[in-house]
């Protein structure tokens, strides 16, 4: 295919500056690093080229949404393995340190012993902590009996009010029996007195009437005539 | 065929090649200048307007690690001619080694549609989508640094990753209604 217009579609070069120790395309001057560093780029390649290939093979099978699940279950696989492997790396880094840690406490520097002073410590820490958590524990079971006990007492006071109130019950009929005697002789006066007082007032109203006071002016009969209204008129 | 394939030359060691495709060709220039500056990795840069490239250069041309589509948000005509060069790249490309850049974002007169286009062209070819400011040296300074991280990746000059395993991690993404509702209520 001759391409259309070649004075449009000009590809040109930037200028280069600062080259490598090696050149473009020279291979004097290899050091170590660079040989690992072609090392790590030929990887690369590689698994580009690999990736590249299993592209081309897996093109016949596929539609885009397959392909698109395809995606997302190789991604999530990657993932999963990097988080395994950095889940390995670490008691991998830990056991480098500890061993690191206990070569270093062998030998008898300074630092070895600001080591065992700071290991001496975290043990004096750590036993103390134990036994504030035993203290604290024993508080708790103290604080568990002491509710324990409020709850049996709770539960005893009330027994008790249940009883009270049952016996409030049966004893109530006995006294009505004795006093009632009382209750109606009682009753009787108060009928009596009553009825006496109804016709004093009656007696006295009468009186009022008769000899036409003008109780209205003068305060104390005023208030006798006021109390006479209180009373029904009976019989 | 006029298609630009990934492998099909030999690397260069501890060399990377990258291609700017941009229809205005302005901001190509600026990047290539600070990009060839970098020291770890000999950077060569090569611009082009549009793809297909001329074949009369194709024997001299390296292997190409990172096409790079620079996509001015201004003028809808850049957003056509990257589109119509993606054609003739081969599939294999794809794999990590496609980047595009836009610029002027910021600007207000920009249709929004535009950048959704551009959002969802670099989400579909699972792409990372760069932002780059090119008024001031600053901006392109950082642009260039932000494509070096990606170029030295697909050149396969950082050991232990490769192309393809970046792209999954820094490619576009443009969440659908129901993502972003499940987003809300997560906040």
């Amino acid at each position: 295919m001759e391409q259309p217009d070649n004075a449009e579609n000009l590809e040109a070069d930037a200028p280069i500056d600062g080259l490598g120790p090696e050149g473009p395309n020279g291979y004097q001057n290899t050091s170590p690093i660079d040989i690992l560093r072609i090392k790590e780029q030929m990887f690369n390649h590689c698994v580009e080229m690999s990736a590249q290939i299993n592209a081309v093979e897996r093109k016949r099978s596929c539609s885009t949404s397959e392909a698109e699940r395809n995606l997302a279950e190789n991604v999530s696989e990657l993932e999963e393995a990097k988080t395994d492997q950095f889940i390995k790396t670490l008691p991998l880094h830990r056991m480098q340190m500890w061993h690191a840690m206990a070569e270093k406490l062998k030998q008898n520097n300074p630092e070895s012993d600001s080591i065992k002073a700071a290991s001496d410590r975290c043990m004096a820490l750590c036993s103390q902590i134990k036994q504030l958590q035993q203290e604290s524990r024993d508080m708790e079971d103290q604080v568990t009996d002491t509710r324990k006990k409020r709850l049996e007492l709770k539960r005893l006071t009330r027994e008790k009010m249940k009883a009270m109130d049952q016996l409030m019950c049966k004893w109530d009929p006995p006294e009505l029996e004795k006093y009632k005697a009382a209750q109606q002789k009682g009753q009787l006066n108060m009928e009596k007195y009553k009825t006496m007082i109804v016709l004093t007032q009656n007696v006295l109203r009468g009186i009022l009437l008769a000899c036409k006071i003008n109780w209205l002016d003068d305060p104390k009969i005023k208030a006798i005539a006021m109390t006479l209204e209180d009373l029904p008129i009976t019989d | 065929m006029s298609l630009l394939r990934p492998l099909s030359k030999l690397p260069d060691l501890n060399a990377a090649n990258v291609l700017l495709v941009e229809n205005e060709e302005h901001f190509q220039q600026k990047l290539a200048d600070v990009m060839v500056n970098e020291k770890s990795v000999i950077v060569q840069v090569r611009l082009a307007k549009s793809l297909p490239l001329p074949m009369k250069q194709e024997k001299s041309r390296p292997r190409i690690d990172l096409v790079v589509f620079i996509v001015n948000l201004m003028s809808e005509l850049s957003l056509h001619s990257a589109e119509a060069s993606l054609k003739h790249l081969a599939p294999g490309y794809f794999l990590g080694k496609v980047c595009f850049m836009v610029t002027n974002a910021r600007n207000a007169s920009v249709p929004a549609e535009r950048m959704e286009a551009v959002r969802k062209l670099a989400s579909a070819l699972n792409c990372p989508l760069l932002f780059a400011e090119d008024q001031t040296p600053d901006g392109v300074t950082n642009a260039a640094e932000r494509l070096l991280v990606i170029l030295r990746v697909a050149a396969g000059c950082v050991p232990m990753t490769t192309a393809l395993f970046l792209s999954n991690l820094t490619r576009c993404t443009i969440s659908t209604e129901a993502e972003q509702q499940n987003s809300d209520y997560d906040a």
